[in-house]
């Protein structure tokens, strides 16, 4: 079945983007961590929603794995994980960004319009929603400017993981049925081992050092 | 029939792997079981490589070791003739060697794992078995870089020694330098052909612009010349081959650096196409330059494996000497002579590869008996050891090329090849040949006077040490495995027609060629005119010889009065070690004549209370440095030191600094791509 971007499953997962996106913004400019968490793991459901939406028009049903696996591991497992580490370090709140809320807004603004610049040459390979992949793209530069602009270990890994979100949505935009599966379930898998090891390392951290700041690795240096 | 019999030698090998390591904690099953497994793979192997060799050229034997898993990779394992024919080298020298190890590795029981060097043997084995077979080139670099590997692990079993490990970095270096131009040389090919498959590059050179096939020519010959040893890529080769347990140290010369030859063969025959002019000069010249300086530092050498090692940089030379005429006789279309010339340089890797086992499984059961390498610390063995002597002197026969055995059967080829070549051409390169060919001359000589020095020093007179006077005699499987490779020597020697129509169908692939360059066991070439001789009548010759001798004794000398005295003790009472000829004063002259090149080092110590001319003590200290290292490869790390230094800048050691490196990376590459 080829849809057109007009119908309604299309707008459905345009909508549901942006809401991503949006939410991207808010973590940009959130200083709670805890409730970073909670804004995660929102735009994870959300994108869970985006991957129901494809499998259920486009009678994909593998790409129920990738639901059920977001639902699990992305929705419910990492951030439990995360809050219980929050918890158990008892980090003050403070998520201590190199830049002020009002700059990094402005800077991820003009992430997402190179998003949308860079996305404008594909726009025809897309086969669902409008401007999916240009969101994607806005994602993941966004993610990866708020892994640049916090200090605290946690909070990067809570980036990286946001980054994940928009590969997966640029998957899911370009071809109908995603990735090959194998790809993107070991990509999954990655990024769980990776927040788990990091879960530890951050501990650890915290114990050497009684600190979090990621700057004062710096003294690690050969 | 040889599908079969390539996956039961295939499955063998990694039984043994598997058997190593799951015996780890029971030294005799590993030992037998490492042992068993290459013996069993082995024949296997050498069964499937001759029925692809002799068989009637049917449906080439191909299959898939595994799915395929990414796209590209297919792990494709296919047997041609070239293939086959080194195939044939490896499986024959696993025999061997299986046999020798397993009563050689006692020596290791309960100091060592035997498992694992039961595991590393087999595994070398088996990758370097999947690197002539390999059918595409991704396949190719996995088991060449799982080969390097094993190869490492060997080197660096003794991992006790500061120089094992120092050999198993050096080793490993040296290797992804070399990997690295390969991987580049078949990235090249790639982009014209499309496709990972050798199938897709064969005679691609067509196809490719002058540059790129010269670049690709620089980059194997790079690639490849590091593991075969051609100097000056050769450091880590004296340095990696002595340090191996004795068994591995014969599949490393043997085998191990004739995976360079095969993957020059295979790329220059079949790939690149009809040559220019100055790859085969370049591969003449390097052949000649690595032979000469081979043999020459393996003369000053008194390390007896490292002696063989450098003797292994020399047979590749030569080697090399016979793919660079053939290469030159291509380029002026004489396809004739070339298929002369690659036959007399792949007969002289099976024989380098036979010979130099058999001696380095001798040095072995010598260095396991006197548990030193130094020749100084040995003689006299003959007597303790005389079956291994005999090994050892069949090969050192063998590698300084006398007649009837088989290093002199390819390197007369050699000669021939080169001597034919001067009426090729005309224009002023063919002087190249003549000047080759006494090179090559010399290093046969040169080869001679080493063998004399090595088994005249480690085997005659007396003991010079106390292990050299308690050694015991090597165990039945080391001498069955020693045995079965100077036997080889023998056959290959006396009957060279056996194996030039194995080499029929592979020159017919490579060259579009048949010779037949022999009838019976006459060795001739007659298209175009050229020697003719006989290893056989030779031998016949002196068998016949031999009554004469003896004849002339039972004649003469049976009545006369024997008196015994001691030899050349002149006048003094008693010879002692002491005043044996060493090595190092054996090759006094010849470091002399060669003085502007070795540039020996020497220092005198004396110590005197009142005048030099009674010294209470006088210390002499000698030896030679390869300029190589001084001069090419100590400026080569400064340089990369002091660029790394300055990398280091960037490596500020803060996380968000490496997160800025791969952000704006990123959008780089992002806007570039707009």
């Amino acid at each position: 079945m080829n849809s057109s971007p007009s119908d309604f499953p299309s707008q459905l997962i345009t909508l549901l983007a942006a809401g991503m996106l949006v939410i991207q913004l808010l973590m940009a400019v959130q200083r709670m961590l805890l409730t970073s968490i909670r804004l995660f793991a929102l735009q994870s459901l959300l994108f869970a929603a985006i991957a129901t939406v494809i499998a259920y028009c486009h009678n994909a049903p593998e790409v129920y794995w990738v639901v059920g696996l977001t639902l699990a591991g992305k929705v419910c497992f990492l951030p439990w994980l995360l809050n219980r580490q929050v918890r158990r370090i008892g980090i003050v709140q403070e998520i201590a960004p190199l830049l002020n809320p009002s700059a990094s807004m402005l800077l991820c603004g003009a992430f997402t319009v190179v998003g949308y610049l860079v996305a404008r040459p594909f726009t025809s390979l897309e086969r669902l929603g409008n401007n999916t992949l240009a969101v994607a793209i806005a994602l993941l530069l966004t993610g990866f400017f708020l892994m640049l602009n916090r200090r605290k270990a946690i909070s990067q890994v809570l980036a990286l993981l946001t980054v994940e979100n928009g590969a997966m949505l640029a998957a899911v935009a370009l071809t109908t049925y995603g990735m090959p599966l194998v790809v993107e379930v070991s990509m999954f898998f990655d990024i769980l081992v990776a927040v788990m090891v990091l879960g530890i390392l951050v501990y650890r951290i915290r114990e050497s050092f009684a600190s979090m700041d990621l700057s004062e690795l710096k003294l690690l240096k050969g | 029939m040889p599908d079969l019999l390539l996956k039961l030698s295939l499955s063998a090998y990694a039984f043994g792997i598997v058997a190593g390591l799951a015996a780890a904690r029971r030294d005799e099953l590993a030992r037998l079981a490492g042992a068993g497994a290459g013996l069993a793979a082995g024949t296997c192997g050498v069964a499937a490589a001759l029925s692809e060799l002799i068989g009637a050229p049917g449906k080439r034997v191909a299959f898939n070791l595994w799915p395929s898993l990414l796209p590209h990779l297919r792990l494709g394992v296919r047997l041609d003739p070239l293939g086959a024919y080194f195939l044939l080298i490896v499986s024959a020298l696993a025999i061997a060697l299986s046999l020798y190890s397993f009563g050689y590795v006692r020596g290791f029981c309960g100091r060592k794992s035997v498992g694992a060097l039961a595991a590393f043997f087999n595994g070398l084995l088996l990758t370097t078995t999947l690197v002539f077979l390999a059918s595409n080139a991704f396949f190719f670099l996995i088991a060449w870089e799982l080969m390097a590997l094993t190869a490492y692990c060997l080197v660096s079993f003794e991992h006790e020694t500061k120089e094992s490990r120092n050999a198993g970095v050096l080793l490993f270096i040296m290797s992804h330098l070399g990997t690295g131009c390969l991987i580049a040389g078949f990235l090249l090919l790639f982009q014209a052909s499309g496709s990972y498959e050798f199938e897709s590059f064969r005679r691609l050179g067509v196809h490719l612009s002058a540059g790129r096939r010269d670049a690709a020519f620089l980059l194997f010959l790079v690639g490849f010349g590091v593991k075969a040893g051609i100097i000056p890529l050769h450091i880590w080769l004296p340095a990696a081959h002595p340090v191996a347990p004795s068994h591995a140290s014969a599949l490393l010369s043997g085998v191990l650096i004739k995976a360079g030859i095969y993957g020059l063969t295979r790329v220059l025959f079949e790939f690149l196409g009809t040559p220019p002019n100055w790859w085969g000069v370049t591969l003449l010249s390097i052949g000649t330059v690595s032979a000469l300086l081979g043999v020459l530092y393996a003369l000053m050498e008194h390390d007896l494996k490292r002696l063989l090692a450098y003797h292994s940089i020399e047979n590749i030379g030569i080697i090399l000497m016979g793919l660079g005429a053939a290469l030159m006789f291509l380029h002026t279309h004489h396809p004739i002579l070339a298929t002369f010339a690659l036959i007399a340089s792949l007969y002289h890797t099976l024989n380098h590869a036979i010979f130099k086992a058999l001696l380095f499984l001798g040095a072995g059961a010598v260095v396991h008996a006197t548990h030193t390498r130094n020749m100084e610390e040995m003689g006299g063995l003959i007597k303790r050891m005389p079956k291994t002597a005999l090994c050892f002197l069949v090969g050192a026969v063998a590698i300084a090329a006398l007649p009837p055995l088989n290093g002199f059967v390819s390197e007369w080829l050699t000669y021939q090849s080169l001597l034919l070549g001067f009426g090729t051409t005309s224009s002023l390169i063919r002087l190249m040949f003549p000047l080759c060919g006494a090179m090559l001359a010399l290093t046969g000589a040169l080869a001679a006077a080493c063998f004399v020095k090595a088994f005249g020093i480690t085997f005659l007179a007396q003991p010079r040490g106390e292990p050299a006077a308690q050694a015991r005699e090597a165990s039945p499987t080391m001498l069955a495995g020693m045995g079965l490779l100077a036997a080889a020597c023998i056959f290959l020697g006396l009957f060279p027609s056996a194996l030039v129509r194995l080499l029929a169908p592979l020159t017919l692939e490579l060259t579009g060629q048949r010779l037949a360059l022999t009838s019976g066991s006459i060795l001739t070439n007659t298209r175009p005119l050229g020697g003719t001789v006989s290893t056989l009548g030779i031998a016949l010759m002196g068998i016949c010889l031999l009554p004469i001798p003896l004849g002339l004794w039972l004649v003469f000398a049976r009545h006369s009065r024997v008196r015994i005295g001691p030899t050349w003790d002149c006048g003094l009472r008693g010879l002692t070690p002491a005043m044996e000829y060493t090595a190092t004063g054996f090759s006094k002259p010849i470091r002399m004549i060669f003085k502007a090149l070795f540039r020996p080092k020497r220092e005198v110590q004396r110590e005197y209370d009142y005048s030099p001319y009674f010294a209470k003590t006088l210390r002499f200290d000698s030896h030679i440095e390869e300029p190589f290292v001084r001069r090419l490869y100590r400026p080569l790390n400064r340089a990369v030191l002091r660029l790394s230094r300055r990398m280091r800048t960037l490596q500020a050691g803060s996380i968000h600094a490496y997160l800025i490196y791969i952000f704006v990376t990123f959008l780089v590459l992002l806007i570039f791509a707009l």
